[in-house]
């Protein structure tokens, strides 16, 4: 696979996340790598998709509200001790 | 034994301790998974107390439900499924769901194959810490509008960094289908990120993403 054999939107559109995830025979990863450093707004695509899953990690909550298995647990268990 | 087939075989202990009614082995239970229910819970209803609420509700359904369990599966992922539920029932009782079209998010391409030049650089903002926690705000937003089962997708393996086998497995879909799903809900969050980066700054003054 060679610029000329790939375009840009089967880059995109088909290989870029099982790229991103590592799995992709070593022999295609070769050819979209060659591809990347030949095609600069291919390569932008790129770090932009890398920054959106940057971004998107920032959403995870940081904290998990004090006390919360001990009142998931309680609850549980009131209620279903009352419906026994 | 890899520590993915250790954590399962854990998980079944436990499992069978709650089928005899094990209040011990259900507390074990609770502190090993409510941080990551809640977090799953945030996803889809991205507020603390109904998130909580939705914890609560799944460990519920966890603990009179269990008998329904086939232990042949992996257990997160049936338990996963049952805390996605939770977290939808309380979304439905909070608002309608809308989606969009994730259509209108795919990149355009000229007829030779190549992207149009609409490339904009917020690849510099994302670097920039201040920045990148008002990009991600923004993010949250979007997140909203996309239907849910591409945000699950996106949440699991994006936010909550698992691996997209064990989401897939969890969604009951094939490997191809959710990273499908998760590709196009990167590319929808990805252009809306752009427009965001790309809009003037309300209030006038200097753009704040370097062009």
């Amino acid at each position: 696979m060679t610029h000329d054999a790939i375009s840009c939107k089967r880059l995109i559109l088909e290989y870029l996340v099982d790229y991103e995830d590592g799995a992709m025979p070593e022999e295609v990863r070769r050819d979209l790598e060659w591809h990347l450093e030949h095609c600069p707004p291919c390569l932008v695509f790129l770090k932009e998709y890398r920054a959106t899953g940057r971004t998107l990690r920032m959403l995870k909550p940081k904290d998990v509200p004090k006390n919360l298995a001990e009142a998931v647990w309680g609850f549980v268990i009131a209620r279903c001790r009352k419906e026994e | 034994m890899a520590a993915h087939e250790d954590q399962n075989a854990s998980d079944l202990e436990l499992v069978r301790r709650i089928k005899r009614s094990d209040e011990q082995g259900f507390r074990e239970m609770v502190d090993r998974y409510h941080a990551r229910v809640y977090s799953l819970a945030y996803g889809v209803l991205r507020n603390s107390e109904d998130a909580e609420e939705a914890t609560q509700d799944a460990f519920l359904t966890l603990y009179r439900k269990i008998g329904t369990f086939d232990e042949s599966k992996k257990f997160f992922s049936w338990f996963y499924r049952v805390a996605l539920n939770a977290a939808y029932s309380r979304a439905r009782r909070r608002k309608p769901i809308t989606t969009i079209s994730l259509e209108d998010y795919v990149p355009r391409y000229r007829d030779d194959g190549h992207a149009s030049p609409e490339f904009a650089a917020f690849v510099d903002g994302a670097e920039d810490e201040a920045i990148a926690r008002d990009l991600a705000e923004h993010a949250a937003e979007f997140m909203d509008e996309l239907p849910p089962p591409y945000r699950d997708a996106i949440w699991m393996v994006d936010v909550e960094e698992m691996k997209p086998a064990d989401v897939a497995d969890v969604l009951e879909i094939s490997l191809a289908a959710l990273k499908s799903r998760l590709h196009r809900a990167r590319l929808f969050v990805r252009q809306r990120l752009l427009e965001v980066a790309a809009a003037p700054p309300a209030g006038g003054g200097e753009r704040r993403v370097a062009p």
